[in-house]
């Protein structure tokens, strides 16, 4: 029987999941221009979430989204205050260690809160395969894919239509230009982060029944995302979707081809052409990466 | 007589009885130890290796207390100064400052192939005695250094032993002749997965004639998807699958291959990560059912087969780990208390760290198989590898959550089951 259809299938749910995982860091990035070092370990945080109430009080993953979505945006308003702040004027350097020892700090908390053991989120749906057209499809990954789309779909209706939205871009775009019409850039900032962390939190909570939870489960992902963050443009949503569909594709279709240890040269050789060839990224405007657009 | 002096006598009278009853008595247990002995010991206890790090320490503590309640080493108590050797650069550093701050002379450990190279040059650079317990790259005793020993098995008797088993147990089974199984081999990309892979490919290929349809390596920590390899090795068709995992990995193909409906006749695996973690079996229950790891003893282990003294050793190291964890000994606490209990036997021979002596000791050790923990004997080689034909290593299989004993039959009560492997919803 051919593979081909089964690799669309693969391509297209595990893109899903990246996408989930690189539409708060576009946002982060984007408006911020931070690069959070950190981000892999808020995911982390919602797998964690979404094992401990599934193990001590039998919640479905699903469910959680409805605490999870709150809870991490104020995580992210919390960590922006006592962190973020701080640093969001200081150069990219002290951005860079300072998100680093966050995340060093985040893993090495729940290595001691909950041990290093691989947990496992089991509910009834991570073992639901639909078999359609030569391609097995998990019900969890499709449920994941699904919500990285509304996701994707909402915020990038949210930055394109909302007053909130438009204030974010024009801070993105010049931040001092942004002060002096009176753009409180601070709440910007802070509000930003605050939804780049709902959003991961959520992709955590989401990924929890198809892959096992560990205090680095985050490094798994954070790297892919950065690709895709950079394919798919800087701050832009629908660029992370398609990013994340590429991405997926060259991992997909690269390991069955070439094996898989060529897949992270394939798609890093393309992450080096874009960041090269188009700075902006394949679906980036021209010169974004300079305005932060 | 003053009555500081009386008091002072008689402490002494008290003292000199109860050495007298301890020789007479010829056991070493409960005997005084005089001072303290410090070995450092080396294990990830944070970082993504930690999971496996922390099993090992408690391995390494439960033996440390037998060993102190079976009159120490060299006669003093054993300590246990740690370090935490989080990736190779902090292995090598770690070494270092046991060896300059804590002053030791012997340095244990490491769990990880990643690891034990850095940390054995660190020792090494400094004369320092390396006792490695648990990893096996195949390179660790190839690099002339006359201060490091190893007890485990290196990779290349891991692959030497699933070819064994496959050749030997399951071709019969499968109504086929060693020559006729098609492998395809599957590995993540460490020394450790390589040297246990190279190792099995060079001896079916060159030993049985075996038909290698297909060699994969990945990188363990940032492999997310198996489909495109499982859809791959579906129209390859092989017997059997040879997957050497690290962790998550292990779960992930298995519940991709479930999902695809890949079918196989086996699955073999070695060394106590990826199947061989009691991880897998947590996540997967039943539907773990069928795959094999070639590991330390689990249950289902015939203890009769040992020698004598090392069943005792054997029946006290199992109900301390139980005592302490709450369940069975896993492979990474057999390796830890191995080894240590090892170090000691050698310790207790030379009667000093001074490393030409120690090597000495290492070498005239001659233990046939069943004389240890978990069934080892002892024979080291030049080179500080203890044989791999001493270090006896069992098959185990995961069946309905447990990892049973099921190879060498010698040794196990527990037979394997599912040969060959039949539908994924008929493996109950």
């Amino acid at each position: 029987m051919s593979a081909v259809p089964q690799l669309l299938v693969s391509t297209v749910l595990l893109g899903g999941i990246y996408a989930l995982i690189a539409v708060g860091l576009t946002l982060i990035f984007g408006i911020m221009r931070v690069v959070n070092f950190a981000h892999g370990e808020f995911l982390m945080l919602g797998m964690y979430l979404a094992f401990w109430a599934f193990t001590l009080w039998h919640i479905d993953p699903y469910f959680i989204l409805v605490v999870a979505v709150p809870l991490f945006f104020a995580v992210g308003l919390g960590v922006y205050a006592l962190v973020m702040r701080g640093v969001i004027h200081a150069s990219h350097n002290v951005q860079i260690f300072t998100t680093v020892g966050l995340s060093t700090a985040l893993q090495n908390l729940a290595l001691v809160f909950w041990t290093g053991d691989f947990r496992f989120v089991r509910p009834w749906h991570s073992g639901v395969v639909l078999r359609i057209g030569g391609g097995a499809f998990n019900l969890s990954q499709v449920v994941a894919f699904a919500v990285a789309v509304l996701f994707t779909l909402s915020l990038f209706a949210f930055m394109k239509w909302t007053h909130a939205g438009r204030v974010m871009r024009a801070t993105a775009q010049d931040g001092e230009a942004a002060t002096l019409v009176g753009i409180n850039t601070d709440r910007v900032y802070r509000l930003a982060f605050a939804i780049g962390i709902a959003c991961v939190g959520v992709a955590g909570v989401l990924i929890s029944p198809l892959y096992s939870v560990y205090p680095t489960a985050g490094l798994q992902f954070v790297l892919l995302a950065y690709v895709v963050v950079v394919l798919g443009g800087l701050g832009d949503m629908v660029g992370a979707l398609l990013g994340s569909l590429i991405v997926a594709a060259v991992e997909v279709i690269g390991s069955y081809l070439f094996g898989s240890a060529w897949k992270e040269v394939i798609y890093f050789v393309l992450f080096i052409a874009v960041l090269v060839l188009r700075p902006a990224g394949l679906f980036g405007q021209r010169g974004a990466e300079a305005l932060g657009v | 007589m003053r009555p500081r002096t009386l008091a002072l006598s008689a402490s002494a009278l008290v003292t000199a009885l109860a050495l007298v009853g301890s020789a007479l008595l010829g056991g070493s247990e409960g005997q005084a130890l005089q001072g303290e002995y410090k070995i450092g010991l080396l294990e990830p206890l944070t970082g993504p290796l930690a999971f496996e790090g922390k099993r090992h320490l408690d391995g390494y503590e439960v033996m440390r207390d037998m060993i102190n309640e079976r009159g120490g080493v060299m006669g003093k108590k054993l300590v246990l100064v740690v370090g935490d050797a989080v990736d190779p650069t902090a292995a090598g550093s770690e070494a270092n400052r046991l060896i300059t701050r804590e002053g030791v002379k012997i340095i244990t450990g490491t769990y990880s192939s990643t690891l034990c190279g850095a940390a054995s040059e660190a020792a090494s650079r400094q004369n320092v005695i390396y006792w490695e317990s648990s990893c096996v790259d195949p390179r660790f005793n190839k690099r002339g250094l006359r201060n490091v020993f190893r007890t485990e098995i290196d990779g290349t008797g891991f692959g030497w032993y699933n070819i064994e088993f496959i050749a030997k147990h399951l071709a019969p089974r499968f109504n086929l002749k060693p020559n006729q199984i098609k492998v395809a081999f599957l590995s993540e990309d460490s020394s450790y997965g390589q040297g246990v892979t190279e190792a099995a490919r060079q001896r079916a290929k060159q030993e049985f004639g075996m038909q290698e349809v297909a060699a994969e390596y990945y990188a363990f920590a940032s492999t997310n998807d198996f489909s495109p390899i499982i859809a791959k090795f579906k129209q390859l068709n092989p017997d059997v699958v040879h997957h050497i995992a690290r962790g998550n990995d292990a779960v992930l193909f298995w519940r991709q291959s479930k999902e695809q409906n890949f079918m196989f006749k086996a699955l073999v695996h070695a060394g106590a990560t990826g199947y061989g973690s009691i991880d897998f079996g947590k996540a997967l229950g039943v539907d773990g059912n069928g795959p094999f790891v070639l590991a330390e003893p689990g249950p289902g282990l015939r203890l009769e087969a040992f020698r004598p003294e090392a069943r005792k050793l054997e029946a006290d190291f199992s109900e301390a780990i139980k005592k302490k964890t709450g369940d069975e000994p896993l492979a990474s606490h057999r390796l830890a208390g191995a080894g240590l209990w090892l170090l000691k036997v050698v310790l207790d021979q030379a009667r000093t760290d001074e490393l030409e002596k120690f090597r000495a000791a290492v070498l005239a050790i001659d233990m046939p198989v069943g004389s240890t923990l978990n069934g080892w004997g002892v024979k080291f080689a030049e080179n500080g590898q203890n044989a791999n034909e001493r270090v006896q290593h069992y098959m185990l299989q995961w069946q309905n959550g447990r990892l049973m004993t099921v190879w060498p039959e010698e040794f196990t009560t527990a037979r394997a089951k599912w040969i060959p492997l039949g539908a994924w919803d008929q493996r109950k």
